[in-house]
């Protein structure tokens, strides 16, 4: 059992986290400290992706504040969903959004699922998520930083 | 983006003869009620015969120089029990199959004829009457094949059929002869008694004779090859009747010549056993859990249970001879128990799948689906079926495969290399068997029952009338009492096994009780505690879940999740074919599948897919790599031969004439 008492010996080797950021949303399960989120690729140009795939390596840990990507919509407490809404995602984004049980949140990430970004006249552009489905934090860059992202995910788990 | 599946040959949609009149009511209850009544005149008869003294009847006049003679022991007695069991069961389906699928007069002849001969066959007692009440059985059965032959895989699968069954016909007649010669006598009591004096070669002659005659008929390979032919073709009441009795028959003459009057034999004769047996179980289960016609399926599991059987028969043999006779007793235990219970199940497989075919026409499982709300009884039906072919507690095949396994685990292999290379080989071919036969049944029980419907005939099915869910219900009261209650069976089996000294039947069997226990080894199971542990886990959580919904809000009402598209469609489900493919792919070399996907393109982007045709041919690899030369020599010779009949009757009459001649000139 010595590997046992190694890992309690050493305990848990990271870098101290910034305070916990004010909260912005009432936590959707009424618990604080977790959340489940499905992500829906809306329309976006996959730096966002990159960038949410980073803030959830092992780099950044976004699993340490609570939060988890899932792998249905029937698993999760809400929805993180990027780049601007195309007219054949918009169909498919409000599908999962319905699927998702409520009471539920949606996260925006990056200018595109704000705003609209620079695609906001594109042919095939329906407009920002918040055309679609409610939107109820929005993390805004071009792409967000890991560490913003992570910023905005602990100010909905609140840890 | 389109995907068009083709796939195995489908089966036309039966009953398209829509000139065929209604049989009448009478002829239709007097079929299946004489079936049923022979059924239970074998099982009493059977039962007299286990539990009391032997019995025997001499009939001189039917046959000339000979006679006909019968002598009925606990063995014989079994297997007519068996037998009789599952003639009951189709004989009450087929009175509701009958009126269903608008049977001709010949096959509702033909029924009780056909379990007549398989009942007289192991009540035969000398080698007359036996090759008499075979080749009944095995021309009734013939002609039953062949009641629907008006479709052309009907008349292929007869011609198959009947060349394989006289071939095997003519190997068991030449052996038989051979031994009954040798022994002088044509009684299996004179045969019995005189055994000691035939010499080795003879014996050894004989044995591979029998074991090829008897193995084509429980379809062992490479003699397998007509099964999953005929089964499928035949009607299913006939198909269920010759899936779980006909080729039980098989195993009877390998027990009776090979082990009981021939027997104790050299090891060699065992570990032959052991490995047709072992090839037979594993090939039978690989094609079944590839296969994705549904009657095809449950003819290549028959292939693989006949091997199982095999498997424990050369198990109990070899471990019999190697001096361990306890632990041959378990093995042979196992093998009458797997028998039995095999027969229950595929009894209700078959007939169930007839229910399916009856009500949509179908027996592709890729057209196959949703038939657990339209047929709820034939679906619960099947369930019991496939879950006894799967081999798991709660299920018909699992306390025999559970035996199989102790007894195989448990042999004494200090000293002995034989048994210490042979048993753990076996014991691997049985747990890649049954892990494969679970496979094969979730595919035929998922893919057919549940879900939605893949084709309009399956979303029109209906549910079958009152009699042939009857005929179902009693074979799945059989599987539940072999699944829970194998301490019924406990007096027969012992009874039995004191008739086969050869194999282990001097040692006390293992004890079916509440508790399953093995003497000699360590290893006990209880069937039925198993199943009240499981039954009140359930209550229990259904109690908790229950007592926990006061404290929830109401429940909502969404659509069902699909994958963010709109709705669900039938397109989206696994098919047979997708559900296999893995495996498919696994035993590539062995299944060596005909496989072909084309992927056609727009024409003005290759980015974009316009068309994907995949197309897929399983064939028998043994049929086609062993069947295929011979059939193409007889062929060319046969065309050889014909040469000399052109058709003059001049011709003719100077070969009668010189055949004369020739015997003239010999017997001079």
């Amino acid at each position: 059992m010595s590997w046992i008492s190694r890992i309690w010996r050493i305990g848990r080797i990271v870098e101290p986290a910034p305070h916990a950021p004010e909260p912005s949303v009432e936590p959707p399960t009424g618990v604080a400290g977790s959340l489940q989120l499905r992500h829906v690729d809306a329309g976006s140009c996959n730096g966002c992706e990159l960038e949410l795939t980073g803030a959830f390596s092992p780099v950044y840990d976004a699993e340490r504040f609570g939060a988890r990507l899932v792998a249905s919509p029937r698993h999760a407490d809400g929805l993180v969903a990027t780049g601007v809404v195309t007219h054949n995602m918009a169909q498919p984004l409000l599908n999962t959004f319905h699927a998702v049980p409520e009471p539920r949140v949606v996260i925006a990430v990056g200018d595109c699922a704000c705003n609209g970004g620079v695609f906001t006249k594109g042919y095939g552009v329906v407009g920002p998520v918040g055309d679609v489905v409610p939107v109820d934090v929005e993390v805004p860059g071009c792409p967000p930083t890991p560490q913003q992202i992570i910023a905005a995910l602990r100010a909905v788990t609140g840890r | 983006m389109t995907a068009a599946l083709h796939d195995a040959p489908t089966v036309p949609v039966l009953g398209e003869d829509t000139h065929a009149k209604r049989p009448s009511g009478v002829v239709v209850a007097l079929s299946g009620g004489l079936t049923a009544a022979l059924g239970a005149v074998g099982v009493a008869l059977g039962l007299a015969v286990i539990f009391g003294a032997p019995r025997h009847l001499r009939i001189g006049w039917l046959l000339p120089l000979v006679g006909v003679r019968f002598d009925l022991d606990p063995l014989g007695g079994f297997f007519m029990a068996a037998t009789g069991a599952v003639s009951i069961a189709v004989g009450i389906y087929a009175a509701g199959y009958a009126q269903r699928e608008r049977w001709a007069g010949f096959p509702m002849i033909m029924l009780p004829l056909f379990v007549a001969g398989m009942l007289a066959v192991p009540a035969a007692g000398s080698v007359t009457t036996f090759l008499l009440a075979w080749e009944l059985m095995a021309a009734a059965s013939l002609a039953l094949v062949l009641s629907e032959h008006r479709r052309v895989a009907v008349r292929s699968a007869g011609v198959f059929y009947a060349v394989m069954t006289q071939l095997g016909f003519a190997a068991i007649l030449l052996a038989l002869v051979v031994l009954s010669a040798a022994a002088g006598g044509d009684a299996f009591a004179t045969i019995a008694a005189h055994v000691g004096g035939i010499a080795p070669g003879t014996r050894t002659a004989v044995f591979v004779l029998t074991l090829m005659g008897f193995g084509s008929k429980a379809g062992l390979l490479p003699l397998h090859a007509w099964l999953p032919r005929a089964h499928p073709e035949a009607p299913s009441p006939v198909s269920a009747l010759m899936s779980a009795a006909m080729v039980n028959m098989g195993i009877y003459g390998i027990i009776r010549i090979d082990l009981q009057l021939l027997g104790p034999g050299p090891h060699s004769w065992g570990l032959t056993l052991m490995i047709f047996g072992a090839v037979s179980a594993v090939f039978g289960v690989l094609q079944a859990s590839v296969a994705t016609d549904l009657k095809r399926l449950l003819a290549y599991s028959t292939t693989e249970n006949m091997g199982l059987i095999t498997l424990a028969l050369g198990a109990a043999a070899l471990l019999s001879s190697s001096g361990a006779p306890k632990v041959a007793a378990i093995a042979m235990t196992a093998a009458l128990l797997h028998l039995l219970s095999h027969a229950a199940f595929k009894t209700l497989g078959f007939l169930a799948a007839g229910s399916v075919l009856a009500a949509t026409g179908l027996r592709d499982l890729n057209k196959l689906g949703g038939l657990a709300r339209r047929m709820p009884g034939t679906t619960v039906m099947f369930a019991i079926s496939a879950l006894g072919a799967s081999g798991l507690p709660l299920g018909a095949g699992f306390v025999s495969e559970w035996l199989l396994l102790q007894s195989l685990i448990h042999s004494p292999h200090e000293n002995n290399t034989l048994l210490a290379l042979t048993m753990p080989l076996s014991v691997g071919a049985v747990a890649l068997t049954t892990g494969l036969g679970i496979a094969a049944m979730v595919k035929a029980f998922g893919v057919g029952f549940l879900a939605r419907p893949r084709s309009p005939a399956a979303e029109g099915a209906r549910e079958a009338p009152a009699s042939m869910l009857t005929g179902m219900a009693l074979a799945a009261a059989a599987c539940v009492v072999f699944a829970l209650a194998p301490a019924l069976l406990g007096p027969t089996l012992r009874r039995v096994l004191a008739v086969l000294p050869a194999v282990g039947g001097q040692a006390a069997g293992p004890a079916l009780g509440t508790y399953l226990r093995l003497p000699g080894v360590s290893g006990s199971m209880s069937p039925g505690l198993i199943a009240a542990a499981l039954v009140t886990a359930v209550l229990l959580t259904l109690g908790l879940a229950r007592w926990g919904r006061r404290h929830r809000p109401a429940a909502a009402v969404v659509p069902l999740w699909a994958c963010g598209a709109d709705s669900l469609s039938s397109r989206m489900q696994y098919t047979a074919t997708s559900f296999a493919e893995p495996l498919q792919r696994v035993f590539d070399n062995v299944l060596k599948p005909d496989t072909n996907l084309e992927v056609i393109h727009f024409a003005e982007s290759r980015y974009l897919v316009e068309k994907i045709t995949y197309r897929t041919l399983l064939a028998d690899p043994i049929e086609e790599r062993f069947y295929t030369p011979v059939v193409r020599a007889v062929t060319t010779w046969a065309q050889w031969v014909r040469r000399a009949h052109p058709g003059s009757v001049h011709l003719y009459l100077a070969y009668g004439a010189l055949g004369l001649l020739v015997v003239l000139l010999v017997a001079r």
